[in-house]
């Protein structure tokens, strides 16, 4: 069954095109929607949410029409923006229990919902306190709090990771595949870094200049992509040549070497050359893919 | 964080009530916000404190009644006396009502719910001036219930006092859709404060001197106009129109007829078209 679905959706601005007959459908669990700034993806997700009609095409979200039913819609999804939206003076407490009665829910029932989520999201007494203090991992909780306080079928992350250092980057990314898996609530999730989403994400749409780039399963996307990236102390340039000399396409980078995976057999080849030329092995480190690699595959594929 | 206690996420299935009920909690919620209630300590000093200056001359009233049978200040010259006092709390309390959400961005995680941009400016309006109106009818009531108790001779003066009451509304109501349009242009706190309370001074200075200027020019039915650029004045134009009460303004009073309700009813039409503007340009971003 489709989360949502959009059928030549587009949207045009007096002077910029941000969605150029897009047509996409995404299932349940978590999708992730990556493209570089500008490309779309906030515009998207507003017109997703029935806040901004379309300018041609159209979607439909939850099998919900989004320019005739976008209240509706909003009533099942939650949206947690890019952007800071807190207001500094009030508790978290009081923000997410204020803002599930907006979503409809009576008071008593907003406050046990309000409690839940906010120890999910792994805010603690903190919750009582102005939000003026918290840090911006806090803050990010919150809004994700504020998203799924009226537990949502459907919801829209817009960059979720933004701000944040690399632990607090990981517990966020952490928590959301829990959500998409242990909660049970599809989510949508924008990333300009692609090798953020391909740990949580089961499918991946790529979007530039509001045109589809791509949209496929993460498996087909990291098989596509595959490389391992291999440091070793001295003799790099041996190495590379070895594993080429064995049909392997090892390219230097720097000091590391960055080699194609064919398969496990790759793995061993690496191994043994580095043990046949006695060279100090480092570090073997899956490939993390950034958008521009994926882009970069899509000009040279379309060449 | 808290595994030991971590009883796995749970579904919501209760009831999910409609757009009215959250705009009912957005009214309460706003309302407990102008007078602080909910926040910190200092975000009380302001209402509470105009609240119990707006209660003196209540007091001042009762007394009179108990200790020297009569009564004190009219009913219908109550707000009107009062004016500074209410406009500081309108500039004081109108920038708390719009400005944060403006100035944060809370707007988008409010339009992200089912209430829509009409249904969050309704019930901004509603809760200021609500906040508005019992800044006024508490005294008022005070006054009332004394009377009723103290038990004057003659008739109590209900229709007087339920008179004032409707005026509170159409004055309260006035003052919210202007002082909250404005705030709503500033999304600083302080400069909506600012801006409301120059331009109450404003209208307020500008009276006496067109007043002046066309009286001593001979022009007295003319000058009878400038009372209508001050709010308070313009209301009170309109009570005496309605309820046949005593002007609380010197000699020649306000111009008859219902023109003063028209010039309210067409202020108010622009305060909230204002709004409406400010809010659907904020909602388009």
């Amino acid at each position: 069954m489709h989360i949502l679905a959009t059928e030549g959706l587009t949207k045009r601005f007096p002077t910029v095109t941000a969605l150029d007959q897009l047509t996409v459908t995404v299932g349940s669990g978590v999708t992730g929607l990556v493209g570089a700034n500008g490309a779309g993806k906030s515009t998207l997700i507003k017109i997703l949410l029935g806040l901004l009609p379309p300018t041609g095409g159209g979607a439909r979200v939850l099998d919900l029409d989004v320019t005739t039913q976008g209240a509706e819609i909003r009533r099942f999804v939650g949206y947690m923006p890019e952007h800071d939206c807190l207001p500094p003076d009030v508790s978290a407490t009081e923000l997410v229990v204020h803002l599930a009665q907006m979503s409809g829910l009576p008071r008593t029932a907003a406050r046990e919902r309000a409690a839940d989520v906010l120890r999910h999201v792994g805010l603690a007494e903190e919750r009582y306190r102005a939000i003026g203090g918290y840090s911006t991992g806090m803050k990010q909780r919150v809004k994700l709090a504020q998203a799924l306080v009226h537990d949502p079928k459907l919801v829209f992350l817009d960059e979720p990771t933004n701000g944040l250092d690399p632990r607090g980057r990981d517990e966020m990314l952490a928590l959301i595949r829990r959500i998409g898996t242990d909660f049970g609530i599809s989510v949508l999730v924008t990333s300009h870094l692609l090798g953020e989403l391909e740990r949580i994400c089961d499918h991946v749409i790529v979007i530039d200049a509001g045109r589809l780039l791509r949209s496929s399963a993460i498996a087909e996307f990291t098989q596509a992509t595959q490389t391992v990236t291999v440091e070793v102390e001295e003799g790099t340039q041996p190495l590379a040549e070895r594993l080429s000399e064995l049909g392997h396409s090892a390219v230097q980078h720097g000091r590391l070497l960055l080699v194609k995976v064919a398969g496990p057999e790759t793995f061993d080849a690496i191994r043994d050359a580095a043990v046949d030329l006695d060279l100090c092995l480092i570090r073997l480190e899956q490939g993390r893919h950034r958008i521009e690699d994926v882009f970069r595959e899509e000009v040279d594929a379309g060449v | 964080m808290s595994e030991i206690y971590d009883i796995g996420y749970r579904h919501y299935d209760g009831p999910r009530l409609g757009r009215g009920y959250a705009t009912r909690a957005l009214t309460v919620h706003s309302l407990r916000g102008v007078f602080g209630l909910g926040r910190t300590a200092r975000s009380k000093i302001i209402p509470f404190a105009l609240g119990v200056i707006m209660l003196l001359p209540a007091v001042v009233s009762i007394a009179m009644m108990a200790l020297m049978s009569r009564h004190g200040m009219a009913y219908s010259g109550f707000a009107t006396y009062m004016q500074p006092v209410v406009a500081i709390f309108l500039a004081a309390q109108a920038p708390t009502v719009v400005a944060p959400d403006l100035r944060f961005r809370v707007l988008p995680l409010y339009l992200s719910r089912p209430v829509t941009i009409a249904e969050y400016v309704a019930a901004k309006v509603i809760a200021m001036t609500a906040a508005l109106f019992l800044l006024l009818a508490v005294p008022l009531t005070l006054i009332y219930v004394s009377e009723l108790v103290i038990d004057l001779k003659g008739p109590p003066q209900t229709k007087e006092y339920l008179g004032a009451l409707v005026m509170a509304l159409v004055l309260a109501l006035l003052l919210s859709s202007f002082g909250l349009a404005i705030a709503s242009l500033t999304p600083r706190r302080g400069l909506g404060v600012a801006s409301v309370i120059a331009l109450y001074l404003l209208t307020s200075a500008a009276v006496p001197v067109i007043y002046g200027t066309l009286y001593s020019a001979g022009n007295e039915s003319g000058a009878a106009w400038a009372w209508l650029l001050n709010p308070f004045w313009l209301v009170d134009a309109v009570q005496v129109w309605l309820f046949s009460t005593t002007p609380n303004v010197p000699d020649g009073g306000y111009p008859p007829g219902p023109v003063p309700a028209v010039l309210v009813l067409v202020l108010i039409g622009i305060g909230l078209a204002a709004l409406a503007a400010r809010y659907r340009k904020a909602a388009a971003q």
